[in-house]
């Protein structure tokens, strides 16, 4: 089976968005099957966002391109005119640099785009690359609010693209087996899970807002965010200890820890019936998200428990020798028989041996496994053959909401409850209104 | 509890319930905006951190103090306010929405636009009917109308809706695109002003490679 995604040409776009009945569907009779891929032709690529884990994922390509040489990288786009004239100077002859990510995906040759951007701007992103009929790999969190994060599954479902979210961890070997022991029932019944993470820094000295530097599109960079002045602390990389934008621990680490946690226990696609935060946020600054913060989910039917601690409990990796795997994050699955350990959770990934050793016996429960236990492997195929992708939208989307209702349950004060079915807060008209954050203009959904 | 004894509360790991306490006990809003204009981190930090139950009275007070020369008094003002925004939409605190939303209310005629900004923003969260008006007033302010349409845009209500379609009337030509994409989004038919997100419009000044 090969997948055809719908593409949605904007002269169409524009015809039919006049006259759409509501912007968050597209289910429009105008949309079009952008060309169909064979298994073995050579994928052309798109990049935009090429600093940090983007930079990444540029140079993965890259190598790629040139063995086995089944993918081609057309275009680079960043808002940051310096990094783009490096990525530009990687990608070589061929290649198009753009500030907006726009003309990129209106490119008819490009069939993917990996988006490496701070997290405001993932929905957007990967739903406008659908609707141009593009496969989409996004970084993770896959979402910042709610509402983000149900246009994201409808764009996919509509204009039948492949989507890969970023949270590598479940694709790991020790993933893999952590995930085959614990279904196979090793540890018992698991009713409760326990990440830990050390803590989010906080700014002891805030600078005032000034210009943006000469080589940032700083209009860009805040994108779908209300308009304000540009500060040191937003950007490069330092996005993440900004609520809006980057979240923190839990929308950074906690996407990848609690990805492996939903994977595990076989909840993907669920989630929790209520959320409950403690934490504390820095005192002065414009970083505004939880130093140390403890999350507490409560999952029904079957019912168990998921806790993200900032510390938390740590549990050091016990071979001294191994200094990557001191990572500072991962996981305790407590079963009413056994306990194992998980460390790490992203592209580290590590278990105990009892996991890693363990084989499925005959009849055993078998578990998904990325192809030689590569994440982009796994979207590769997804692309070529059509079957879901390890962390495809919809499972992103359900870990992204751990990750958003925790902070929201930090910004309120309060305990909330969640209809894991509906996917919606209930019985607070304040939070509700808060599952939806509108866009500033024209950077909308 | 003196101030001291307030300040060495505020100090101490994991007494933020003891501080709250203290502060309502303290309980004037003149002594929480003189904590937030201290330049005093220790002091300032715990302040706006515990103001979430002075409530409407202290709405006022607190935005003149977001325009303090000092940004970091001016941010601790701010998000003082939101503490009290939050806590006022809890289940079950409808009224004190209501009074913190009448306080909010005359602060969108504030002259600087990052107050009228942010109390926009406040509004969407807890503000009823009676903010509609004069929300959808600033519309017509160049500095703030996307934010007024956003936070428009998030507020349920048909009277908002109705708002919105009269704007589209009223607001410059250009406007009126991003008007269109909030009223699709609440399920109107709009005639025309195609949306633009699609639309690309930045070049870069980096040249390909050869």
């Amino acid at each position: 089976m090969t997948v055809r995604p719908r593409r949605l040409a904007r002269r169409d776009f524009l015809k039919t968005s006049a006259l759409a009945l509501g912007a968050s569907t597209f289910s429009l009779p105008t949309l079009i099957p952008a060309r169909a891929l064979g298994a073995n032709e050579r994928l052309t690529l798109g990049h935009v966002g090429v600093g940090g884990m983007g930079s990444y994922h540029l140079g993965y390509m890259l190598d790629r391109r040139n063995n086995p040489g089944d993918v081609s990288v057309a275009a680079v786009c960043d808002v940051d005119e310096n990094r783009l004239a490096t990525a530009i100077k990687r990608v070589g002859a061929g290649g198009t640099p753009y500030r907006d990510y726009r003309y990129l995906i209106e490119r008819k040759d490009i069939d993917a785009v990996v988006f490496a951007t701070p997290d405001h701007w993932h929905g957007v992103h990967m739903v406008h690359a659908a609707q141009c009929g593009k496969h989409v790999y996004v970084e993770k969190p896959a979402c910042c609010t709610v509402e983000e994060g149900k246009a994201m599954i409808a764009a996919a479902n509509a204009h039948r693209v492949c989507v890969q979210v970023g949270s590598q961890g479940r694709s790991q070997h020790d993933a893999y087996k952590a995930h085959l022991y614990i279904a196979n029932g090793m540890l018992g019944r698991v009713r409760r899970v326990t990440c830990w993470h050390y803590a989010s820094p906080a700014d002891t000295h805030p600078v005032p807002d000034s210009e943006p530097p000469p080589e940032l599109d700083w209009d860009l960079w805040l994108g779908p965010l209300a308009w304000r002045r540009y500060n040191r602390r937003y950007c490069p990389g330092t996005f993440r200890w900004v609520m809006e934008s980057g979240g923190g621990q839990i929308r950074d680490r906690g996407a990848h820890v609690m990805s492996c946690a939903l994977h595990f226990m076989d909840a993907d696609y669920t989630g929790p019936v209520s959320i409950e935060t403690k934490g504390t946020v820095p005192t002065q600054g414009l970083w505004d998200t939880a130093i140390d913060m403890e999350v507490t989910y409560e999952f029904k039917n079957p019912d168990w428990t998921l806790v993200w601690a900032q510390p938390g409990e740590p549990v050091p990796y016990p071979n001294q020798n191994h200094k990557e795997r001191q990572k500072g994050y991962g996981a305790v699955y407590h079963g009413d028989q056994d306990q194992l350990v998980v460390w790490g959770g992203d592209g580290g990934t590590w278990t105990e041996a009892k996991a890693t050793q363990f084989e499925k016996p005959p009849g055993g429960v078998d578990v998904p496994q990325s192809p030689r236990f590569d994440h982009h492997q796994d979207w590769f195929d997804g692309i070529k053959t059509g079957r879901r992708t390890i962390m495809n939208i919809e499972a992103g989307v359900c870990v992204a909401f751990l990750c958003v209702l925790g902070n929201l349950s930090l910004l309120l004060g309060r305990k909330l409850q969640w209809d894991p079915v509906k996917r919606e807060i209930l019985g607070d008209e304040e939070a509700r209104r808060l599952m939806r954050r509108p866009q500033r203009y024209p950077y909308v959904l | 509890m003196n101030s001291n004894e307030l300040k060495t509360a505020a100090l101490g790991a994991g007494t933020a319930t003891m501080i709250a306490r203290a502060a309502r006990s303290a309980g004037s809003v003149d002594d929480l905006i003189a904590r937030i204009k201290s330049t005093d981190d220790t002091v300032r930090g715990p302040a706006w951190q515990n103001a979430d139950s002075y409530g409407a009275p202290a709405v006022k007070s607190l935005a003149q103090v977001m325009t303090d020369p000092d940004f970091e008094i001016a941010r601790a003002a701010k998000r003082a306010l939101w503490k009290i925004v939050r806590y006022a939409g809890r289940p079950g605190g409808a009224g004190e929405a209501k009074a913190v939303t009448a306080q909010l209310i005359p602060l969108l005629a504030t002259r600087p636009a990052p107050v009228r900004r942010e109390v926009l923003w406040m509004l969407s969260e807890i503000a009823g009917d009676e903010a509609v008006t004069p929300m959808t007033a600033l519309l017509s302010d160049a500095e703030v109308r996307d934010d007024a349409r956003c936070a428009l845009t998030r507020m349920p209500g048909d009277k908002v809706t109705a708002a919105l379609k009269q704007a589209m009337g009223l607001v410059p030509e250009g406007f009126k695109f991003a008007l269109a994409d909030s009223l699709r989004s609440r399920g109107e038919k709009v005639a025309g002003y195609p949306s633009r997100k699609l639309v690309p419009t930045k070049q870069t000044s980096v040249k390909a490679i050869g």
